[in-house]
C-alpha cells in the first residue's frame, strides 16, 4: 500500500514540473506522449510494487535470436 | 531540431571512451576469459581491431548525412513507415542497453557494498543523477565528462603502475593451447559488448561542430577505450591467472583488492569502484540521453525534456524485471546479446549504406536514360 502512494506521489510531482510549462507552449501532441507513457510507466510500477510478475522483454529476444546466436558461435566451435 | 547543443570534437572522443569502458570495465575480462582463458588478452586486442572497423563503418555512414540523426535519416533512406519501424526498434535496443547498464551498477553495489540495500533504492538513486544530466542536455553532459576525464584515466594509470610488480608471466602460458577458435568465440562477444553498442553515438554524430573532427574522434575513442580494456584483461590475467579471473564477475575490481606496495599500501579497490562510477554513469546517460531523443524524434516532438520522467520510470522496472537474477545475465544475455547487437551494429547501417549507395549509382543511370 505504501508503495502505491509513494509512486502515486512521484507521479503527482512530476506532473507539477513537466505539465504547466507544456501547457503553457501549448505543445498538445507532446502532452499526449507525455501523459500515455507516465500512465505506463506508474502503472509497470505499480504492479511491480504489488509483486505481480511481469513479462521480461529479453526472453522474447532470445526466443527469436536464439537460433542465429547458437549459428554464430557454432561457426568457431 | 530537438537539440540545440553543441559539442566538440574532444568532448565527443572523451565520451566514445567513457562508453566504451563503461560497464565492459569491470565486467570485460571475465567474459573475455571464459571462453579463451589464457589468451584473453589476444581476443580483447581482435576485438579492438574489429571495433575500430565498426567505428569506422559509423564515422562513414554519419559523414552522409552529417546534420540528421539515425533515426532521421533512416526514415528518409527507407522511407516514412519502414523508416519508423527501424527507429523504434532502434529505440528499444538503446533502451534496454540503457536497463541492463543500470542493472549492472544495482548488481555490482549489491554484490560488493550493500548486500542489504534493495536494489531499486540504488537504481532509483543513481537514475535521478542521470535524469537530471539528461535534462540538462548533450553540452553539459559532454563539459561534465571533460572535467572528469582526468581523474578517470589518473586512477587508471594508478591501478596499472601499482599492480604491475604482481605480474607473473607463466600465468598467460601456454599462449594458444586450445587453437584459434575459443580466442575468436571470445572475441565475438567482446565484439557485441561494448563495440557493437557504439551505433548510438549515430545519435550523437550531428550535434558535433564539426562532422570531420566527429569522425576522427569516434576513431580515437574506440581505438583509445578498447586499449583501456585490453590492458585491464591483460593484467588481470597475469596477476590472478585465467581461472580466478573466469570465475570471478569483477576480475578487474578484485585486482585492486590484491594490490600491496611494503604492506603498507593496501585494498585500493576504491579507486576501481570510482572509476567504474565515473565511465558507467556516462554509458548510461548516454544510453538513456539517445533513447529519449530517438523516441522524440521518432513521434516528431519539438522537445524531449518531458519524456526523461516517465521513461525513467519506466526503466526502473524494466531494469529489476529484465535479468531476474545473475546467471540469467551470464548465460542468456551474453549468449544472445552478440546477435542482438548486430542487427543494430552491422546489419543497420549496411542496409542504409547499400541503400545509398545503390541510389546513387542507379539515379545517373536513369537520368541518362532520359535525356
Amino acid at each position: 500500500m505504501i508503495a502505491i502512494l509513494g509512486i502515486l506521489l512521484v507521479v503527482i510531482v512530476i506532473v507539477i514540473i513537466e505539465v504547466p510549462s507544456l501547457l503553457k507552449k501549448g505543445l498538445k501532441r507532446e502532452l499526449w506522449v507525455f501523459g500515455i507513457l507516465l500512465l505506463f510507466g506508474t502503472g509497470l510500477n505499480i504492479a511491480q510494487g504489488l509483486q505481480i510478475d511481469l513479462p521480461n522483454p529479453l526472453d522474447w529476444i532470445n526466443v527469436v535470436y536464439k537460433p542465429f546466436s547458437d549459428f554464430l558461435f557454432g561457426l568457431f566451435k | 531540431m530537438l537539440e540545440k547543443g553543441k559539442i566538440n570534437g574532444r568532448q565527443f572522443t572523451v565520451l566514445v571512451i567513457m562508453f566504451t569502458t563503461g560497464s565492459s570495465l569491470l565486467l570485460a575480462p571475465s567474459m573475455l576469459s571464459s571462453e579463451a582463458k589464457q589468451d584473453a588478452w589476444l581476443a580483447a586486442i581482435l576485438g579492438v581491431v574489429v571495433g575500430v572497423l565498426l567505428a569506422w563503418l559509423y564515422q562513414s555512414l554519419g559523414k552522409l548525412y552529417s546534420d540528421m540523426t539515425l533515426v532521421e535519416y533512416s526514415e528518409k533512406i527507407l522511407g516514412k513507415w519502414i523508416g519508423k519501424a527501424v527507429s523504434l526498434l532502434f529505440f528499444t535496443f538503446s533502451f534496454l542497453l540503457a536497463a541492463l547498464v543500470l542493472r549492472n551498477i544495482g548488481d555490482f553495489i549489491t554484490t560488493q557494498f550493500m548486500p542489504e540495500t534493495p536494489i531499486q533504492s540504488i537504481h532509483i538513486i543513481f537514475l535521478i543523477i542521470v535524469m537530471m544530466g539528461t535534462r540538462h542536455g548533450l553540452e553539459t553532459i559532454a563539459r561534465s565528462g571533460e572535467i572528469l576525464f582526468p581523474l578517470f584515466i589518473v586512477f587508471f594509470l594508478l591501478l596499472v603502475i601499482l599492480a604491475s610488480p604482481q605480474i607473473e608471466v607463466e600465468k598467460i602460458q601456454p599462449i594458444l593451447e586450445n587453437g584459434i577458435n575459443p580466442i575468436l568465440r571470445s572475441t565475438l562477444l567482446f565484439i557485441g559488448f561494448p563495440f557493437l553498442e557504439l551505433v548510438i553515438f549515430l545519435m550523437i554524430f550531428p550535434y558535433v561542430n564539426k562532422p570531420k573532427e566527429a569522425g576522427k574522434a569516434l576513431f580515437i575513442g574506440t581505438w583509445m577505450g578498447g586499449v583501456i580494456i585490453t590492458l585491464l584483461t591483460a593484467l588481470a590475467i597475469l596477476v590472478e591467472g585465467p581461472d580466478y579471473t573466469t570465475r570471478n564477475l569483477y576480475p578487474s575490481y578484485y585486482l585492486a583488492q590484491k594490490i600491496n606496495i611494503g604492506n603498507f599500501l593496501q585494498r585500493i579497490e576504491a579507486i576501481v569502484a570510482i572509476m567504474w562510477f565515473i565511465s558507467i554513469f556516462y554509458k548510461l546517460t548516454i544510453c538513456f540521453y539517445v533513447s529519449t531523443l530517438s523516441l522524440a524524434q521518432l513521434l516528431n516532438l519539438k522537445e524531449y525534456r518531458m519524456l526523461v520522467f516517465p521513461l525513467g520510470m519506466i526503466l526502473i522496472v524494466l531494469s529489476i524485471v529484465s535479468s531476474p537474477n545473475i546467471v540469467y545475465v551470464v548465460s542468456i544475455i551474453l549468449n544472445i546479446w552478440t546477435s542482438y547487437a548486430l542487427t543494430f551494429g552491422l546489419f543497420l547501417p549496411l542496409l542504409l549504406f547499400g541503400i545509398v549507395a545503390v541510389r546513387r549509382y542507379v539515379k545517373p543511370i536513369s537520368e541518362e536514360k532520359k535525356r
